[in-house]
């Protein structure tokens, strides 16, 4: 009795929420409505904005250290005018190149793709998509993006320590994570990277929690899970996949700072390392904190492509005026690389001594997500053939997703046989497949979202000719950037090596070395261009006059252009149909909200 | 999910939006999850734990490692006892709360706080028999990176069976500990007559969600370290 | 749900009755683990330990199903919740069996390659006299200590060719 008297409150919430909150909108000051504040669209800016100061962090790391692998015998006296110690005579130090490779990887997975691309989109998306007032748990959520803050401000001073940050690789592999004198990146560094990392698992989880809850519990009338646009479904199992896989990260960094400090032996053996030497630690085996970390590391690579992936369906669909071809193959896709995601973490792991024949059980659920990829990629294909298209510059961002994902997709066929791994294992072969399919291709989801959802952040359109600029440069950029890096792979050149100039196998990739950073260095300049337009647009950008500017079905685009906080002045619009009914009986479009007529068939 | 197009005609009008599908508000929506993914950070423990057992050549025998007893006499040894009682002290603090949820379910506030006490009780005496035993084995020479035990078979023994034993239970009290707080939180909200207020108990029963999910971790941690 | 006066009642008893029911299981499940803990005690049979150590293993996952169902009032829950819980939870069949197949796996790659860690396997040792008493702990300078002198005399009978698995 009492549990539906709280359903009722619950319900009534719902359907007079916006008096309360357009009370609330009066007394927001600064503080409330800016910094901290529990509106989902405010909290979703905030993530984005300081996902792109990491991006440009972690952008320019990668410039610093490309420089230092196309241009290895050059000085750049302005290097130790900003880098000081770390590039004594403006030539980075091995030391400081090995925390550049860490910090650019760390940052871009964790802070950029995972908090910047799901952090902003779930948060600004779920409640507009699916018709609510805000987020389940709007405090929880505050909680969430301040934590991921605080977790930020962790990383960066880990910058400005004297033994400088991290400097082991992300993934953190012990024992140079676990010792103190393994390097000097993994004295303070390391503490300060396994702190970061804990605020941020803490943040993911209490953001994951209210999506899921969220998109369950606060579905407007009529919008049945089967009428959830893409965009939701695909956060949904993101937010899933992180709810489950960060624990297990959460706990292996425990024993890990227990290696550490009280003297434990999770992860170390008697083993003898160079500078420390012999370890005095028994029965401990470093291939549990792989187990571990990729347990959460697989996963995390869904969580970073498939908000991208919900994204791009819908986008691509709006802008081809036509239906999603296979909406139920594309939750079902959805849904089995979810499940996938969890049961293929040893692929990263072929070399480490894993016994071959659980290896060999690996490679055949590895080479199972090949299915469910295939299916996506062929739905948006279909979705594009002989579509109305138009090519804004968020749709041309889909696009190059989709052509990103299945030149990344298709190499990742080759790296999921341990015995082709064996060769290619931490060569240039993996960092290129890697960049494409999961960096550089959720990046590009990234791109498409912002392009797509900026007039309902900001009431303003973005500039189109810098997109197209941005745009064509940023997708040929990114392929000369990784393709030569294929062929560096297959050569057998290793990822993480310092110089290559002093290997004589090596010497002959020096011109395409130089080729490659010098695009690296115009593709992050073309970046910068996106901010200026990006942060020229939020006060100048040309005002947005219409309702509904893409044409589009979803829900969002049946608030007003500035929604306050609690989204819809009125009641919250009820659905009655699925969000894809483009070029359907002669009309263009119709909205989510426009009741089923007599004579049409309800396939939704 | 296409169960709800096949699903009675009762079941598929949950999901049609508008209501929880669940029947459940969004705070116990939420409990449930979380309990969950702390149910990973718990798996992953115990099956680490596991690992580190199957890749190690011996282990110590539990029996020999807790056998002692508060005030027994020297020489005296009893495997297994007081881990029996900490056990059904847990179990009982378990069945104290339900009934305090059944309790809130029914708005007997009497029935809410007696029950509540008796579980906060309960919390607290596992954790003084935790403390006791954490004390013990610490004066026998055993802490985190220190195993005065032998493997069962005569060998000698790695730390690792110590580190294990200290970081899960250590982890595990660390739940019992914040457990019997946010209950000591409850009651006297009770006491203050917050839920009578608000028509309804549901937060004792997300609180109780959390209080059997720390006796059902404890039933895993006591058959792992304990039995096998 | 307008229950009347005596539903009410009845429902109450019924749910009294689930309680008191589970709590009698739980219990007796845990004296019977604690028996069989016992027992093996004095065993000296591999596989007959192994088949207990089996049966404590299907006790407490019926613990674990009965703490859920009943006391989580799980059981009593929508289906659909059930098995947004169980499905997922389903995962740890992998999750666990990889993991440990993979330390046994370690366990086997280190005794046939690495002969210091097999020798240790099978040399007895007296218990350790110096290793009692809390004044170890107490510095973490003389944990260093001691922990240099193990490895000195550790290495000595079979290190010079041990770089086994690397």
């Amino acid at each position: 009795m009492s549990h539906e008297a709280a359903l009722h409150n619950h319900e009534g919430h719902d359907n007079h929420g916006h008096d309360d909150h357009g009370h609330h909108e009066h007394h927001d000051t600064f503080l409330t409505k800016y910094v901290f504040s529990q509106d989902h669209k405010m909290i979703a800016k905030q993530f984005l904005i300081t996902g792109m100061v990491w991006a440009v962090l972690g952008g320019l790391m990668s410039v610093l250290f490309r420089l230092q692998l196309g241009y290895p015998d050059a000085n750049f006296p302005w290097l130790e005018s900003i880098l000081g110690k770390w590039a004594k005579g403006g030539q980075i130090t091995p030391a400081a190149y090995y925390a550049l490779v860490t910090t650019h990887g760390t940052v871009l997975v964790f802070f950029v793709l995972t908090a910047g691309l799901s952090g902003t989109f779930a948060n600004f998306l779920i409640p507009l998509q699916i018709g609510a007032r805000d987020m389940a748990s709007p405090f929880l959520n505050m909680l969430s993006y301040w934590f991921f803050f605080t977790a930020s401000i962790v990383m960066m001073s880990s910058l400005f320590v004297e033994t400088g940050p991290f400097s082991g690789g992300w993934t953190a592999y012990p024992p140079l994570s676990a010792l103190h004198d393994a390097s000097p990146g993994s004295k303070t560094g390391m503490d300060l990277w396994i702190i970061s990392m804990a605020l941020f698992v803490v943040s993911s989880l209490l953001g994951g929690l209210n999506y899921i809850a969220t998109i369950l519990n606060m579905r407007t009338k009529g919008m049945s899970m089967t009428r959830l646009p893409l965009t939701i479904w695909a956060l949904f199992f993101t937010a899933v996949l992180g709810v489950l896989s960060f624990p297990v990260l959460l706990s292996g960094l425990i024993l890990l700072i227990f290696d550490r400090n009280f003297g434990t032996s999770f992860y170390l053996s008697d083993i003898y390392v160079n500078g420390v030497g012999a370890l005095s630690n028994e029965g401990g085996s470093a291939i549990l904190f792989q187990h571990l970390f990729w347990f959460l590391g697989h996963p995390e690579v869904y969580i970073i492509l498939l908000p991208a992936m919900g994204m791009v369906s819908e986008i691509i669909s709006v802008n081809s005026r036509k239906p999603i071809f296979g909406y139920m193959a594309m939750l079902g896709s959805l849904f089995s690389i979810a499940i996938l995601a969890f049961l293929v973490w040893a692929h990263h792991m072929f070399v480490t001594g894993l016994n071959p024949f659980l290896g060999s059980v690996f490679v055949l659920l590895t080479l199972l997500i090949a299915v469910p990829s295939a299916i996506k990629v062929f739905n948006w294909l279909t979705t594009l053939w002989r579509g109305n298209i138009r090519f804004t510059p968020g749709m041309l961002f889909a696009i190059g997703f989709v052509s990103l994902f299945i030149s990344g997709g298709l190499t990742g066929i080759w790296l999921g046989n341990a015995a082709l791994d064996i060769y290619l294992h931490d060569s240039y072969f993996v960092v290129a497949h890697f960049h494409i399919v999961m960096g550089v291709a959720s990046m590009f989801g990234m791109f498409a979202g912002v392009y797509h959802w900026f007039p309902k952040m900001y009431g303003r359109y973005l500039n189109n000719s810098l997109g197209y600029i941005h745009f064509w440069v940023t997708i040929a950029g990114a392929y000369l950037i990784f393709w030569p890096m294929h062929y560096q792979g297959l050569a057998g050149m290793p990822r993480r090596y310092f110089d290559f100039s002093i290997w004589e196998s090596f010497k002959q990739f020096a011109d395409l070395n130089r080729f490659i950073s010098t695009v690296a260095m115009i593709v992050f300049a073309t970046q910068i261009l996106f901010l200026i337009n990006f942060f020229y647009s939020i006060f100048k950008g040309r005002k947005v006059t219409v309702l509904n500017p893409w044409e589009s079905n979803t829900l969002e685009w049946t608030t007003p252009i500035r929604p306050g906080h609690g989204n819809w002045p009125g009641e919250i619009p009820e659905v009655h149909r699925w969000p894809y009914d483009y070029g359907k009986d002669g009309q263009d479009f119709i909205p989510q909200t426009t009741p089923v007529g007599e004579d049409e068939k309800d396939t939704h | 999910m296409s169960t709800t197009t096949t699903a009675s005609p009762n079941e598929a009008k949950l999901w049609v939006g508008g209501k929880s599908p669940f029947n459940s508000e969004y705070g116990k929506v939420m409990m449930w999850y979380f309990l969950m993914s702390d149910a990973f950070t718990f798996g992953a423990f115990l099956i680490s734990y596991g690992t580190v057992r199957f890749s190690t050549n011996g282990w110590p025998n539990s029996n020999e490692v807790f056998r002692s007893f508060p005030f027994a006499p020297e020489g005296v040894h009893a495997p297994l006892v007081f881990v029996s009682i900490m056990t059904f002290i847990l179990i009982i603090s378990s069945v104290t709360m339900v009934l305090a949820v059944h309790a809130g379910k029914n708005m007997d506030k009497q029935g809410v706080v007696r029950n509540m006490i008796w579980t906060i009780i309960g919390g607290i005496a596992f954790l003084s028999c935790q403390a006791w035993e954490w004390n013990h084995l610490f004066h026998e020479g055993a802490w985190w990176g220190a195993n005065p035990f032998l493997n069962a078979d005569g060998t000698a023994s790695t730390t690792n069976f110590t580190n294990f034993f200290f970081t899960i239970t250590g982890f595990h009290g660390f739940h019992v500990f914040s457990g019997v707080v946010i209950n000591i939180i409850m009651l006297i909200m009770t006491l203050l007559n917050k839920f009578e207020q608000r028509g309804h108990y549901l937060m004792i029963e997300k609180a109780g969600l959390y209080w059997h999910f720390v006796d059902l971790v404890w039933v895993f941690v006591f058959t792992i370290f304990y039995l096998l | 749900m307008s229950h009347t006066h005596t539903d009410q009642e009845a429902h109450n008893k019924e749910a009294m009755a689930e309680i008191k029911k589970v709590t009698i299981i739980l219990s007796v499940f845990t004296i019977i683990e604690l028996i069989l803990g016992f027992w093996m005690i004095s065993l000296t049979s591999q596989a007959l330990i192994l088949a207990i150590k089996g049966t404590i293993v299907i006790l407490m996952m019926a613990k674990a199903f009965y703490i859920v169902a009943y006391f989580m009032h799980l059981k009593h829950e929508v289906k659909n919740l059930i098995m947004t819980i169980v499905v997922p939870l389903s995962l740890f069949v992998w999750f666990i069996g990889a993991f440990l197949w993979d330390g046994s796996s370690f366990r086997n790659l280190r005794n046939n390659y690495n002969p210091y860690f097999k020798e240790q396997a099978t040399i007895k040792v007296e218990k350790k006299v110096e290793e009692h008493g809390a004044a170890k702990h107490e510095a973490t300078d003389a944990k260093h200590e001691t922990k240099h002198e193990s490895v000195e005399t550790k290495h000595e009978p079979t290190k010079p060719e041990v770089e086994p698995y690397y």
